[in-house]
């Protein structure tokens, strides 16, 4: 009897002791792709954020709390990314970083949405991750602090007619892919915009391999520049196809193509060819980031992800500061409000009305074969 | 561009013809459909990718070693898959239900073992581009044209001038009086999935060059399916062109309609086909076809 009375309390004090230290820490979810076809960042990604957590952490946290990471994997897909964000609501977490995908996070933002918890996607470029589609109206608890794919486009566009003097631009795009469609639309619009004129705007299936009849009609028009929004599988093969069969275009990209193995994939087709990106290893912001990062981990990030998932978790951990609580309502608010913040990218503030950063900065890239590397090309801040 | 699209379509359709041929001569002996040739196509470029990535081998050894490797899998696929099946002279619909089986099975220990990244091979032959009348094709095109054109060419000659290309011929008319004048089926059954695979190797060398390696890659041979089916199923000349006939279709519906129509457009014939002709255009008689 005594025994078990003295377990009892025993068991009593673990769980009091147990529950004041959770009491200790600020959990913030992490949903990443870890594997699968993305995994490549998602892994750079939690790096990046770990050492970044350990060093607030370090320095006393956040309102006298440390901050601990509920990390789940989504496997870059929507249906998991659903799943993960259940799982982080109902792991009570104060707010989460990511997806990185904007399919993954149009799916995840209703979830939080409906728990009050704020999210900060990574690298989501779609205008509708904070934008609800069918009410146009701002999703109260979604934030980001990347560009967004009009501004996007938009700078392939200004950099395709000013620095390429392209005047006749072709498109080969996606059908089935919301990121390709619509920013085959922004490049359309602001490439005419500026003066240009679109001679060609051809399509293609998700998971088709050949282009060849597609680039065919495309060579007939002599474009000057082709504009393939699409990830670098795509890219790839569509640069080998189009050299095939004797196409001399420029090819321009967009961020979806930053990835080590688009070089490996499209060969001394894709040399030359120039893509939009959210940063560069040779961004001056970014050095300090990029030296830390290689002394911890023995070799350079996979941008631009664990860049911006810094900024994303900057944003919270500052948001956090303003609102002195980890109440869901009043975190938004101060995330809505951000203004001036130095993140790790540069400087951040959020426009209140739709979420998204002012003047976020985008680089132009150039595939450089030979080095396997991307050339830093130019940077914009903004477009008019 | 009525000349660069008719170049693309044949270059298009050889592949298919290629990959048809795989179909055709299982569909010929044991009338069933297997489903299981595009996973065997994906594994005979993984293995090709292997040789040519890790071992630094030229062209030519991987090609062989894909074909070597894509025939002995194919083997091993119908002794473990469907020997059993075949003996217990299960109707072939079950046939063609294990196929299915193995197409995913296969295709997910590759996603378990090797992963969902995509892979290239490297540049064999650098670019070369040949221009015919303002019309550019690849060097690689051509040669891998021609290539398929002779291999099929050579498999025909095999079928009707050797020993065991008569007995092949023999079992396709009728297994059971075959087996009687004593020719052996598990070795005849044997040899017809070698060559199966074979080609699926050279095919799966080919894709991969073409475009990339990866898990699902294997899915395109729906299109080869078709392409045996406009043929005649179990007819190998009519493989190769149904495969020319799909590639040059495809390429002018995408080129002149819309190149989101062109899968519409291809399965609507494939219907067509199955229910108006399901002998195809050289096909012989027989009663299923799926």
């Amino acid at each position: 009897m005594r025994r078990t009375l003295a377990m009892m309390v025993a068991l009593l004090l673990l769980v009091l002791t147990g529950s004041a230290f959770a009491a200790d820490v600020i959990k913030i979810g992490h949903t990443v792709s870890l594997t699968g076809g993305a995994s490549m960042w998602g892994q750079s990604e939690a790096r990046a954020l770990d050492m970044l957590v350990k060093k607030i952490n370090e320095n006393g946290g956040v309102l006298g709390k440390k901050i601990e990471f509920v990390r789940y994997d989504n496997r870059n897909d929507a249906v998991e990314s659903v799943n993960v964000a259940r799982r982080l609501v109902s792991d009570g977490v104060a707010a989460v970083i990511g997806p990185a995908q904007s399919g993954n996070s149009i799916a995840t933002a209703p979830v939080l949405e409906k728990a009050k918890i704020p999210m900060v996607v990574t690298t989501a470029t779609n205008p509708y991750v904070t934008i609800d589609q069918k009410t146009e109206k701002v999703r109260p608890f979604a934030f980001r602090p990347c560009f967004i794919d009009p501004f996007q486009g938009t700078v392939a566009a200004r950099f395709a007619i000013t620095d390429l003097g392209a005047r006749k631009g072709a498109i080969l795009y996606d059908v089935g892919s919301d990121y390709g469609q619509w920013l085959a639309k922004y490049f359309e619009e602001a490439f005419t915009d500026k003066g240009g004129t679109i001679v060609a705007k051809e399509a293609f299936r998700t998971d088709e391999l050949d282009y060849r009849a597609q680039l065919g009609k495309i060579k007939d028009l002599a474009p000057d520049v082709i504009f393939i929004p699409t990830s670098q599988k795509e890219a790839a093969m569509a640069a080998k196809q189009a050299r095939d069969i004797g196409i001399t275009a420029t090819l321009l990209g967009t961020d979806n193509w930053g990835s080590p193995d688009l070089i490996d994939l499209g060969g001394s087709a894709i040399d030359g060819g120039y893509f939009v990106n959210l940063t560069d290893l040779a961004d001056p912001d970014i050095q300090d980031f990029v030296a830390e990062y290689k002394a911890a981990f023995g070799e350079d990030p996979v941008l631009p992800n664990p860049v911006m998932a810094q900024d994303a978790l900057i944003m919270i951990v500052e948001a956090l500061k303003t609102a002195g609580t980890t109440d869901g309502e009043k975190l938004a608010e101060a995330l809505a409000n951000l203004s001036d913040i130095k993140v790790t990218s540069g400087v951040l503030t959020i426009s209140p009305e739709d979420h998204n950063p002012l003047d976020k900065p985008a680089v132009i890239q150039q595939v450089d074969v030979a080095n396997k590397t991307f050339k830093f090309v130019k940077k914009y801040v903004s477009v008019d | 561009m009525f000349l660069q699209t008719l170049i693309t379509g044949l270059s298009i359709g050889g592949i298919y013809a290629l990959m048809a041929v795989g179909y055709s001569l299982v569909f010929s002996v044991l009338n069933f459909s297997n489903f299981a040739h595009g996973a065997v196509i994906m594994l005979g470029a993984y293995v090709g990718l292997a040789l040519a990535t890790k071992l630094d081998f030229g062209f030519g050894l991987v090609l062989a070693g894909s074909v070597a490797g894509a025939g002995i899998i194919a083997v091993l696929n119908e002794k473990l898959a469907y020997s059993s099946l075949r003996r217990r002279k299960a109707p072939s619909l079950y046939l063609m239900i294990s196929a299915m089986g193995c197409a995913v099975f296969l295709e997910n220990l590759v996603y378990a073992t090797i992963g969902s990244r995509f892979y290239a091979f490297p540049e064999f032959f650098g670019r070369q581009v040949v221009t015919i009348f303002g019309s550019s094709v690849s060097l690689l095109d051509v040669g891998a044209f021609l290539f398929a054109l002779i291999a099929i060419l050579g498999l025909h000659l095999f079928i009707n001038r050797t020993r065991t290309g008569t007995a092949i011929r023999a079992g396709v008319c009728d297994m059971t009086m075959c087996s009687l004048m004593g020719v052996d089926l598990n070795r005849l059954i044997a040899i017809v999935f070698l060559l199966a695979g074979a080609f699926a190797g050279v095919a799966g060398v080919f894709l991969g060059i073409k475009y990339l390696v990866y898990p699902t890659m294997g899915w395109v041979t729906n299109k080869a399916y078709i392409a045996a089916v406009i043929g005649g199923l179990g007819s190998l000349p009519g493989a190769l062109a149904g495969g020319l006939i799909l590639g040059v279709v495809e390429t002018f519906v995408s080129t002149y309609i819309s190149s989101v129509l062109r899968d519409v457009f291809s399965f609507t014939l494939l219907i067509a086909f199955l229910v108006w002709r399901p002998n195809g255009l050289m096909g012989i008689d027989s009663e299923e076809k799926v």
